[in-house]
């Protein structure tokens, strides 16, 4: 065991390295390169076995890990926001092969216009493909993610591949001190690559990912797999359990933060969610009584914990850094769908889009936020979405219109 | 099927019914079973899809109706009329199916066994099924006709139309023998048989057949309306033709002789036109069957 | 390599690998082609699919094949191969199979996916220098949705997105161009129709490593027009024509295997299928029909017996 400072990117290739994978198909996108320079340099340098084949594209690099995968080794893989949604079709395709591997996505905003920042459109995309999803916050919980991913994806119950997302920029790109766990000892945590009945071998002939035709058997594959997905939330548990044991870190599948006797809760996602504890701090220290609360995976999503956690509360502010175009904040609907009906939720929910392309969400914001939040619970009235956006944006972006010769005039 | 479906479709149309026609598609190519439907009533149509229990079956290759996997009789019950284009009688059929569903036979033109017959099967099913309902104007179902087939050479379209209005006048002593099913009622109902999906692991979920040659179940050969027969005395034992280049591997060679697999030969009848002394030839489907069913009377 | 064990019509394999019950067209060129090349090929073998007509060879719970399968999508068969071929060497290395549990990587792909949305990846599978066999059956359009045309479809054929008085208006992509351009292995052409020079190419596939292609004309009675038991003459009509050139790319030298000595008029093809008709009813297009035989003529031209 050892600490070191590790980028994200870092971090994730460590995992992979440690998880003894033997496969790696890539395609550099930013900000993800990096992961697939450092596995690349290691097993050139013959610091670690596999191999990495860069493919040329996503879309055939997921197959070459889904294909890869059904054969019966171990891989790893990874990507980012285009490059996700470039091999969306094989996304939810390899899902549906039962073959389990992990995905490194690291948010990147997308298109258009295109940026480089993080938010969470890219892996939202993903939500309904089959994928499991596990969110880190820090450099260390993406390493831990990423064998826990191994031991979650690889289990006979589940068998579904696995993507661990963590944040462009603010993780991929900075250094945090991170534990790295002995080698053998996360031997002896994932155990070797057991492919089941999944192979093709020259002996026991096999057909794999066939065409079905109609809407019954099709039915069966889906629903089996939504079956297996929600049996992921059983076994992670029982991972989480043993990984705690073995390395001394619990990750839940919800992370709470001073939730128990809070009144009103943040709850959103990814690391812009320490920016949320800090503020908790803050606050607390301000005599608030609030938590918050971060899924780490949000599939399966853990309805009933977040339930569980939620209830009693007077208020959630749910942070969606994300934003489906003619309904709002993704979390929010997902949220709101597990709390309705339960005569214990809190009656007020509040909106909020914040972090879209990297933009910041400043301490004082979350303060104000918080005072929305007990301003609803008080007067019954649950307010707008709102996106957080300030005056000063807002001249700026003005300023750049009037550089882009946007004849604001001639329009009003 | 698809077009005997539009034709009827479009008749119902013409004739100020409101109307839905759809073929079923399934992976099967041309020379598969094929079905489609047709829906039509005095108000807007809200049902969709597959019809579980139809009025009037009509059924133009009757080698499908005793196929269970064809599906034939499916939902026939005392209120439906199935009408099968046949050699075969009615009271034959009747007997054969054991069915409450009441029989009818369009009989089957001669000129089918040589395929030139069959482009019209269609609009004969068709005017024949127009009579039945006895919804449907001659004069409607002539226009459908036209309007379906305005793509083809008009002695194309006038032999469609001879056909139908011949199927339309021998069904004269049936006419309007076909009753709309009462709707299903919601006071009194078969209560669907849902089960909790269980969960199955991905040993067992995963979409992945663990053998080969699986295939060899489905029995191709129902696609087949023409039959090579081989000749074994004008068999010259060349180097396998028919077996090399039949695309569905059904012709294998046994004591150098070649075999069909009738099971899977889907009548394709490219051995018959690459063997080079001649010594397939084609008779169709009903044919063969006919000689069967004499040979078997002979024998008992 | 050695000397081919197809010497004679007699050679070629008389029991058949390929199972039974597909439920192909009656008289599918592409799959009286595949049957021929499975005979060669053999049991050992992982077929990558791409999405066409051939995807519905394995429906569940049915498959024709001996050997395995695997259905990616339609334009990434070739990444499919690359995942399964490196699975494959990974665990023989670490000794997780034994050699004779080894199996050949073979792409089944449509021209459709071949020539338009899988050609990027099939010439980085090129790049990284692949070990397997490609195998396009060209049915010359997206037979499976119903023929539309695709970038294999020739000058003037109809389709049904190519349905005016011209046909369609482009020119058939040069696979084999454009695959021995990236120099692999092996490039061949070959057809269901002249079985021992397509038996012998699969043969010589076989004996090789690196990407190996192979394209098979198919003829298409759905697709091109024709009574299904016309496939074969149809066939042997596209070689005696010089439209469908046999030929093989090897060691950097494409060379003709079959060199119709005097080519029988193209007009001979063209007549047997609907989708050249136009070319002859209502009135006869001489100049499309002259167009057609001089391209033809012009690639003979330049090739030496």
């Amino acid at each position: 065991m050892t600490r070191k400072l590790l980028t994200g990117n870092g971090a994730a290739a460590w995992a992979a390295r440690l998880a003894q994978i033997d496969y790696v198909p890539a395609f550099p996108i930013t900000p993800q390169t990096e992961i697939i320079e450092t596995l690349s340099h290691w097993i050139d340098n013959g610091d670690m076995p596999g191999k990495l084949v860069t493919l040329e594209s996503e879309h055939s690099m997921i197959t070459a890990a889904g294909a890869a995968a059904s054969t019966g080794v171990r891989t790893f893989t990874a990507t980012s926001s285009q490059g996700l949604l470039y091999g969306m079709e094989m996304i939810y395709t390899v899902a549906g092969w039962r073959a389990p591997f992990v995905l490194i996505n690291v948010s990147r905003a997308l298109a258009s216009p295109v940026t480089l920042e993080p938010d969470h459109n890219d892996v939202l995309a993903a939500r309904d493909s089959g994928f499991l999803q596990i969110h880190c916050a820090t450099c260390q919980e993406v390493l831990d993610a990423t064998l826990i991913a191994y031991r979650l994806g690889e289990d006979e119950r589940v068998r579904l591949p696995v993507i661990v997302n963590e944040d462009g920029f603010y993780l991929s790109f900075t250094r945090e001190p991170v534990t790295l766990p002995n080698s053998d000892e996360v031997k002896d945590f994932l155990g070797e690559f057991d492919a089941q009945n999944m192979h093709f071998s020259a002996s026991s002939p096999a057909s794999q990912a066939v065409a079905v035709l109609g809407g019954s058997p099709y039915s069966y594959f889906r629903y089996e797999c939504h079956l297996a997905a929600e049996k992921a939330l059983v076994v992670y548990d029982e991972i989480r359990d043993e990984f705690e044991q073995r390395f001394g870190r619990k990750y839940d599948a919800v992370e709470s933060y001073h939730t128990d006797d809070a009144d009103y809760v943040f709850f959103m996602m990814g690391c812009f969610a320490t920016k949320a504890k800090a503020a908790v701090d803050g606050l607390r220290a301000a005599g608030w009584k609030i938590g918050l609360l971060r899924p780490r995976l949000l599939r399966p999503y853990p309805a009933q914990a977040i339930r569980q956690l939620l209830t009693g509360k007077k208020g959630v502010a749910v942070i969606d850094q994300n934003l489906s175009m003619g309904k709002g904040g993704i979390l929010h609907s997902e949220l709101t769908s597990v709390l309705y009906g339960d005569k214990n939720a809190p009656s007020i929910l509040i909106s909020f889009i914040g972090g879209l392309g990297g933009r910041d969400i400043s301490q004082e914001e979350f303060f104000e936020m918080a005072k929305q939040l007990k301003q609803a619970t008080v007067e019954g009235i649950t307010p707008a979405p709102r996106l957080l956006y300030t005056a000063d944006e807002l001249r700026q972006i003005h300023k750049l219109q009037a550089i882009a010769h946007v004849e604001r005039e001639a329009y009003e | 099927m698809k077009t005997a479906s539009r034709i009827l479709g479009s008749a119902f149309f013409n004739e100020g019914y409101e109307v839905q026609d759809a073929p079923r598609y399934g992976a099967e190519r041309r020379g598969a079973p094929i079905f489609a439907f047709v829906r039509a009533d005095n108000k807007a149509i809200d049902e969709r899809g597959v019809i579980t229990h139809p009025d009037l079956v009509i059924v133009a290759d009757d080698s499908l109706v005793t196929v269970p996997a064809a599906g034939v009789m499916q939902g026939l019950d005392e209120h439906a009329v199935l009408l099968i284009n046949s050699h075969v009688s009615a009271e034959t059929w009747q007997q054969r199916l054991n069915t409450k569903a009441q029989v009818l036979v369009l009989p089957i033109k001669d000129a089918m066994q040589n395929r030139a017959e069959l482009p019209y099967v269609s609009a004969a099913c068709v005017g024949a099924a127009a009579r039945l309902l006895g919804m449907i104007s001659q004069n409607a179902l002539v226009r459908a006709i036209d309007e379906e087939l305005s793509h083809l050479a008009a002695d194309k379209i006038n032999t469609n139309r001879t056909r139908a209005i011949e199927a339309f006048e021998l069904m004269t002593t049936h006419e309007n023998c076909i009753q709309q099913r009462p709707s299903v009622s919601a006071l009194d109902y078969q209560q669907p048989e849902w089960v909790e999906l269980p969960f199955e692991d991905a040993r067992i979920s995963a979409p992945t057949i663990h053998a080969s040659l699986t295939s060899v179940e489905v029995k191709t050969g129902l696609w087949r309306t023409m039959r090579p027969v081989i000749e074994y005395d004008r068999c010259n034992h060349c180097w396998w033709i028919c077996s090399s280049t039949c695309p569905h591997n059904v012709i294998s060679v046994e004591d150098n002789s070649p075999v069909i697999d009738y099971d899977h030969c889907v009548g394709c009848l490219v051995c018959v036109a690459q063997c080079p002394p001649h010594a397939i030839k084609a008779i169709s489907e009903a044919e063969a069957k006919q000689s069967a069913v004499e040979q078997a009377g002979e024998t008992t | 390599m050695n000397e081919t064990q197809f010497k004679r019509m007699k050679d070629l394999p008389t029991t058949h690998l390929l199972g039974t019950g597909a439920p192909m067209c009656a008289g599918c060129g592409g799959l009286q082609a595949i049957n021929d090349i499975y005979d060669v090929l053999g049991e050992k073998t992982v077929f990558i699919n791409a999405a066409g007509c051939m995807t519905l060879l394995s429906i569940y719970p049915f498959t024709p094949f001996r050997g395995s399968w695997l259905y990616t999508a339609m334009a990434s068969a070739p990444a499919g191969a690359q995942g399964v071929r490196d699975a494959l060497d990974i665990l023989l290395a670490k000794k997780k199979i034994t050699p004779d549990e080894n199996l050949t990587t073979v792409v089944l792909a449509g021209d459709g996916s071949t020539s338009g949305m899988g050609l990027s990846a099939t010439s980085a599978a090129i790049d990284r220098n692949l070990d397997f066999i490609y195998i396009c059956y060209d049915n010359e359009g997206y037979g499976n949705t119903g023929q539309q045309y695709s970038s294999a479809t020739p000058h003037a054929a109809r389709t049904s997105t190519s349905t005016g008085s011209a046909g369609f208006s482009g020119f058939k992509k040069d696979l084999f161009a454009i695959w021995a351009a990236h120099k692999p292995t092996y490039v061949a052409t070959v057809i269901g129709a002249e079985p021992l020079d397509l038996a012998r190419k699969i043969e010589t596939a076989a004996s090789l490593t690196g990407p190996r292609f192979i394209i098979s004309l198919s003829p298409c009675p759905t697709g091109w027009g024709f009574d299904p038991q016309e496939t074969t003459y149809i066939g042997k009509l596209a070689v005696k024509t010089g439209i469908w050139p046999l030929k093989e790319y090897k060691d950097g030298k494409v060379s003709h295997t079959k060199n119709p000595h005097v080519r029988v008029p193209v007009e001979d093809y063209l007549l047997t299928q609907a989708r050249f008709k136009h070319l002859f009813e209502p009135k006869r297009n001489d100049k499309l029909i002259d167009e057609i035989q001089s391209k033809v003529d012009a690639y003979w031209a330049g090739i030496t017996p």
